[in-house]
C-alpha cells in the first residue's frame, strides 16, 4: 500500500442511488440514518478527485474522516482515482 | 433567446446593486446555486448605463492564453470594436503581462462604466491566469468593476481590495429561493400547489435553485403536484439525484437518448447530436429543451451550440455510463471522428483517449502538436501527453517529447527523441512521412541553431522549399502550418549564419503564414526579414522593420524578445540617416525585449548601434566601450560575422580620436592580413594617420577603398573614406580637392541620405568650407550640418521635456496618428477602438498640448519629442507601461 494512503470515511447528507455511487468505484457505501458513508483507501490525489466529484455532483458533504491505521486486509484496496 | 422563464429576484439583484458599486464582487456558491441566472438577469434588465463585458470559462481550461483570448474579446465587443480588428491571434508565445496590460488599456479606453463579468471560474485550473487575473483585479481603471461566479472560492489574491473594502461578495445563503421567491417560480410555470406543498418543497430542496428547477420540469405536467411534492419529501434521496431521476423518467424515449448519448460531450449541435443518436431531429430538440429551461443553454445567438448545466451533464454521464456501458467507446469514437473532420483536435484527442485508442491518439497527438501549439494550446497539448497509460511507449509521440526538451534546454534528450521520431517516419505512409519529415528537419534546424552548429545542417532542410502537398484540406493545412514553421526556422538560421537564401525564405514564410493566417509565424519571419536584408537600401529596410513592428503591435507582440533583431535593425538605420533621438528610442525598445539567451548576433548589434550614438553625441569613452563589447561578442561566435571589419575598424578609430593611436597601431598590427585589407581597417588606418599628424600617411590608406578594390561592409564605408581622405587634403592645405571629396562623399550618401558617417569621421568644417554654389547636394548638405550643430552631447535624451500635462497610452496612440494622412474614422480602424474614442482623445490631446487644431498639435508634439522625427503610420506603445 502506497505510504501516503489512508482509509477515510466520508459522510454525505441523504442516501445516495446507484447513479451517484457510480461516480464512486473505490469507496464502499453504506446507509447510516439519513447519511451515506462512503469508506475506502485513499492517496492524496485520490482524496481531491473524490471531493471535487462531490462538489460537481452538488452533494452535500457533513464530514470527512482519517480512521487510524488498523492491522486488516486491505478489502477495499484499490487506491485508483475513480 | 426562447420563452426563458427567470424569475425576477428583485432583493437579489439589489443585492447585486449594491456590491457592484465595488471594484471587485464575487459569487461564490456551490453548483446549482443560480449563479448564472442570475448574472442574467442582471445584465439583461433595460436600461442599464454601463457596457458588459461577459465571458463563461470553459470546462477545464488549462491555457491561460485561451482564457485572455476570450476575455479579450468580450471587452472588444462591449466596445463595438470588433469589426475591422478581426478575433485576437493566438501565439505560442504567450505574455500574460503583456496581456494584461492590453486588456486594461482597452478597459481604460471605454466610454464610461464597463463592467466584465466572468462566470465559471472555478473551470480556470492555470495559475498562471489566476495570477495575471489577480493582477487584472487589482489594477481595474475607475471605470471598470468586475463580477466573478465561481463554485468555490478561487486563489485570487485580493486581500487589498477586501482591506479597502472594494471586494463584494455574495455566498451561497444569500442565493437561495426564500418560500416566497419559490411561490412566484411555481407561478410562472403555471404550478398549483397549496401553501404546505410550497413550504413542503423548499424545505426539502432547501432553496437550492437547481432543485427547485428541476422539481418544477416534473411538477409542470405532473397530473398531482402535491402527490409528487409529498413522495419527495419523504424520499431519503439526495436532491439532485431524486429529481433528475424523475425528470428522465418523464421525457419520451428520443430525448432520453439524446441526453444520454451527448452527455459526453463538452457542447452539442443539432449535428453531432444527430450522428451520436442515429437518428434526424435533434437540433429541435435541443432547442425546446432550452426553451422548456431544462438544463440546456445555446452557446450562441444563433443557437447551433448548446451544453448542459454542468451538474445536470454529470449526473448524466454516469446515468449513460450504467445505462449503456458497452456503448459508450462507441460514441466517443463517433464524436472523435466528428472532431477530426471538423478541424477541433483537441476535443477529438480527448475523445479518441477516452475510447481507450491510446495509438490512434498518439498519431493524432503527433499530427496535430504543431498546429495546436501555434493555436496557443501548448497547456492543453502537455495535458493530452500526460493522459497516455504510463509505461506504454508510442514512438508517435517521441516528435513532441524532442520539441519539448528543446524547449527546456535538455539538448542530448531532444537528440535521443528525434533519432526515435525519425526511425518512425520511415515507417509511415507516405503523405505523414513527408509531413514527419519536414517537423523532424523543423526540430533539428531548431537543435543545431541551440547548439551554435549550423554549418551543413541548413543543406539538408533544403527540401523545405518544395510546395505542400496533400489529400485533403486537413491535410494541406496541417502540412501548411508546419512548412510556415519550417521556413521561419531555417530563414532564422540562415540569417543568422549569413547566407544569402535566408531573405527569400523568411520571406515565403512571412507569405504562407498570411495565407494561412498565422499571424504569429508571420511576425515571426518579418521580423527575421529586416534584420536579414540590413544591407539593402536603407529606405526599404526601415520599411520592412517598420511593417513587422506595426503588425506585432496589432497583435500586442511589440516587446517579444523575438522583435529584437527588427527593433535593433531599425535603430541602426535611424543612426544612419542622423535620427540619434529616435533612434536611441528604439535601441531603448530593444533592449526591453532582449532576454538573458538573446543572441550574440543580436547582441553585437545592440553594442555596434549603442557605440554608433555614443559616438555621434560626442561621447568617445562610451562607444569604445561599447564598439569593444562588439568585438568581444564577435570574437565569441562561430566563424566570422559580416559586421566583423565594421566594429574593428571602428573601434581602432575611435582608440585614435581619443588620443591613443599608439594602442590603436599595436592593435592593427596584430590583425589577420584578410581583415587588415579590408576597407574599414583602411578607413581606421587613415583616422590614425590623421590623429598622428600624417596626412599623406591617411590619403594612401584609404586609395584601395577609393578606387574599389578594397572589400567592404557597406558603400558607407566609401563614404567615410571620402570624407576622411577631403580632412587629409584640408590639412595639406589643398581645398580644392578638399572639397572634391566632400562632394563625392554627399553624392554617394544622397540617395539613402546617410548622415552618421559626417557625423562620425567629424567633418563639420569640411563641409562648412564646401561653397553652397559648389555642390549639387545643397539640401542633404543643410541637414547634415543642421544635425552636426546639433550633434554636441545632451544631458539625458530619455527624458523629454515635460511642460504639458502627461498624455495617457490611450492618447499616445492616437497621436502618433495624427501627422498622417488619416481620417478619424482611419484612425479608429487602424486602433480598432470606436471613432468616439479617437475623438475624446483627440480633443483631449488638444487641451493638454495647448493647441487647437491638428497641425499646431502635431508641431508642439514635435517640440515636446512626443512623436519621432518624421510622421509613420506606427501605433506604437508606450513601452513603460509593463509596471501598472
Amino acid at each position: 500500500m502506497d505510504p501516503a494512503s489512508a482509509r477515510y470515511t466520508i459522510r454525505i447528507n441523504g442516501h445516495l442511488g446507484a447513479t451517484v455511487l457510480s461516480a464512486f468505484p473505490a469507496l464502499a457505501s453504506r446507509r447510516h440514518g439519513a447519511h451515506t458513508l462512503l469508506t475506502g483507501v485513499l492517496d492524496r490525489s485520490a482524496l481531491y478527485g473524490v471531493l471535487t466529484e462531490i462538489e460537481a455532483l452538488g452533494l452535500d458533504l457533513l464530514e470527512l474522516r482519517q480512521l487510524a491505521p488498523q492491522r486488516e486486509s486491505a478489502e477495499s484496496g484499490d487506491s485508483r482515482s475513480p | 433567446m426562447g420563452t426563458r422563464r427567470l424569475i425576477a429576484r428583485d432583493d437579489l439583484l439589489a443585492t447585486l446593486d449594491r456590491a457592484v458599486a465595488s471594484k471587485v464582487t464575487i459569487i461564490s456558491a456551490p453548483a446549482g446555486s443560480g449563479k448564472t441566472s442570475l448574472l442574467r438577469t442582471w445584465a439583461d434588465r433595460p436600461g442599464q448605463g454601463h457596457r458588459l463585458a461577459v465571458m463563461q470559462v470553459q470546462r477545464d481550461r488549462q491555457d491561460a492564453q485561451q482564457f485572455w483570448l476570450v476575455l479579450l474579446s468580450a471587452v472588444r465587443l462591449a466596445s463595438g470594436t470588433t469589426s475591422g480588428a478581426g478575433p485576437p491571434a493566438a501565439t505560442p508565445e504567450f505574455n500574460g503581462r503583456a496581456m494584461v496590460d492590453r486588456v486594461l488599456s482597452e478597459l481604460e479606453d471605454q466610454r464610461g462604466r464597463v463592467i466584465l463579468m466572468i462566470d465559471d471560474l472555478h473551470e480556470l485550473t492555470s495559475p498562471e491566469a489566476l495570477d495575471q487575473l489577480t493582477r487584472l483585479l487589482t489594477n481595474l481603471p475607475p471605470n471598470a468593476h468586475a463580477v466573478l461566479a465561481t463554485r468555490h472560492d478561487v486563489r485570487l489574491r485580493l486581500h487589498r481590495l477586501r482591506l479597502a473594502g472594494e471586494l463584494a461578495e455574495i455566498r451561497a445563503a444569500d442565493l437561495r429561493f426564500t418560500e416566497r421567491e419559490t411561490r412566484e417560480l411555481l407561478d410562472a410555470s403555471g404550478i398549483e400547489l397549496s401553501e404546505a406543498g410550497v413550504a413542503l418543497l423548499r424545505q426539502r430542496t432547501e432553496g437550492w435553485v437547481a432543485g427547485l428547477r428541476l422539481a418544477v420540469i416534473s411538477l409542470a405536467d405532473h397530473p398531482d403536484p402535491e402527490q409528487f411534492v409529498a413522495e419527495f419529501s419523504g424520499s431519503d434521496r439526495t436532491v439532485a439525484e431524486y429529481l433528475v431521476a424523475e425528470m428522465l423518467e418523464r421525457q419520451p424515449d428520443e430525448v432520453l437518448q439524446l441526453l444520454l448519448r451527448t452527455s459526453l460531450l463538452d457542447r452539442v449541435n443539432g449535428e453531432l447530436a444527430d450522428l451520436l443518436t442515429g437518428r434526424p431531429g435533434s437540433e429541435r430538440i435541443l432547442l425546446a429543451l432550452e426553451d422548456a429551461n431544462a438544463f440546456v443553454v445555446s452557446l450562441d445567438s444563433e443557437r447551433t451550440w448548446f451544453r448542459y448545466h454542468h451538474l445536470f451533464a454529470d449526473l448524466l454521464r454516469l446515468e449513460l455510463r450504467r445505462r449503456l456501458p458497452k456503448q459508450v467507446p462507441a460514441l466517443h469514437r463517433q464524436a472523435a471522428e466528428w472532431f477530426v473532420q471538423h478541424g477541433q483536435a483537441a476535443d477529438a484527442i480527448r475523445h479518441t483517449q477516452a475510447a481507450g485508442d491510446w495509438a490512434d491518439a498518439a498519431r493524432l497527438l503527433a499530427d496535430y502538436s504543431f498546429s495546436l501549439t501555434m493555436d496557443g494550446q501548448e497547456q492543453t497539448v502537455r495535458a493530452l501527453l500526460q493522459a497516455f497509460p504510463r509505461g506504454a511507449d508510442y514512438p508517435e509521440l517521441a516528435l513532441i517529447r524532442a520539441g519539448y526538451n528543446l524547449a527546456g534546454g535538455r539538448l542530448d534528450e531532444a537528440a535521443a527523441h528525434l533519432v526515435v521520431a525519425e526511425a518512425y517516419a520511415e515507417t509511415a505512409p507516405p503523405d505523414r512521412q513527408r509531413r514527419l519529415r519536414v517537423a523532424i528537419a523543423s526540430l533539428k534546424l531548431a537543435l543545431a541553431a541551440r547548439r551554435g552548429h549550423l554549418a551543413g545542417v541548413t543543406e539538408q532542410a533544403r527540401f523545405l522549399d518544395s510546395p505542400v502537398t496533400g489529400q485533403s484540406d486537413e491535410d494541406i493545412s496541417l502540412s501548411n502550418d508546419l512548412q510556415a514553421v519550417a521556413l521561419m526556422t531555417l530563414g532564422t538560421a540562415e540569417a543568422s549564419a549569413g547566407l544569402a537564401d535566408a531573405e527569400r525564405h523568411l520571406q515565403e514564410g512571412a507569405i504562407l503564414a498570411r495565407k494561412i493566417g498565422r499571424p504569429y509565424l508571420e511576425v515571426r519571419c518579418l521580423a527575421q526579414v529586416g534584420f536579414a536584408s540590413r544591407i539593402r537600401p536603407f529606405a526599404t529596410t526601415r520599411r520592412r522593420c517598420q511593417e513587422a513592428i506595426a503588425l506585432a503591435e496589432q497583435h500586442g507582440w511589440g516587446a517579444e524578445w523575438y522583435m529584437a533583431p527588427t527593433l535593433i535593425t531599425l535603430a541602426g538605420t535611424m543612426v544612419w540617416t542622423g535620427e540619434f533621438d529616435e533612434g536611441g528610442r528604439w535601441l531603448q525598445r530593444t533592449l526591453q525585449a532582449l532576454q538573458a539567451d538573446t543572441g550574440a548576433d543580436i547582441m553585437l548589434l545592440v553594442h555596434i548601434v549603442s557605440g554608433m550614438l555614443q559616438a555621434c553625441r560626442g561621447r568617445s569613452h562610451e562607444a569604445l566601450q561599447e564598439f569593444s563589447e562588439a568585438q568581444y561578442l564577435g570574437s565569441q561566435l562561430e566563424g566570422s560575422h559580416a559586421l566583423a571589419s565594421q566594429v574593428t575598424g571602428w573601434m581602432l578609430a575611435t582608440q585614435a580620436r581619443l588620443g591613443m593611436p599608439g594602442e590603436a597601431r599595436a592593435s592593427l598590427a596584430e590583425l589577420a592580413d584578410e581583415r587588415a585589407s579590408s576597407g574599414e581597417i583602411h578607413d581606421a588606418r587613415a583616422v590614425i594617420c590623421l590623429a598622428e599628424g600624417d596626412p599623406a600617411g591617411a590619403l594612401g590608406a584609404v586609395q584601395d577603398v577609393l578606387d574599389g578594390t578594397a572589400p567592404v561592409v557597406g558603400y558607407g564605408t566609401v563614404v567615410e573614406a571620402q570624407l576622411l581622405a577631403g580632412l587629409a587634403h584640408r590639412q595639406l592645405g589643398d581645398q580644392r580637392a578638399a572639397n572634391q571629396a566632400a562632394e563625392r562623399a554627399l553624392a554617394l550618401a544622397e540617395p539613402d541620405r546617410l548622415i552618421l558617417p559626417f557625423v562620425m569621421t567629424g567633418s563639420r568644417e569640411l563641409l562648412e568650407a564646401l561653397p553652397r554654389h559648389q555642390t549639387a547636394h545643397a539640401a542633404l548638405l543643410a541637414d547634415i550640418l543642421d544635425v552636426l550643430h546639433g550633434s554636441s552631447p545632451k544631458a539625458d535624451d530619455q527624458s523629454p521635456p515635460h511642460d504639458a500635462e502627461e498624455l495617457s497610452p490611450g492618447e499616445l496612440r492616437v497621436l502618433r496618428y495624427l501627422p498622417t494622412n488619416l481620417s478619424r474614422p482611419e484612425i479608429a480602424g487602424e486602433l480598432s477602438v470606436s471613432r468616439n474614442t479617437v475623438s475624446t482623445h483627440i480633443r483631449n490631446i488638444y487641451a493638454k498640448l495647448q493647441v487647437c487644431d491638428r497641425s499646431s498639435a502635431v508641431q508642439r508634439a514635435r517640440e515636446l519629442r512626443l512623436l519621432g522625427g518624421r510622421p509613420q503610420a506606427l501605433a506604437r506603445r508606450s513601452p513603460d507601461r509593463g509596471d501598472v
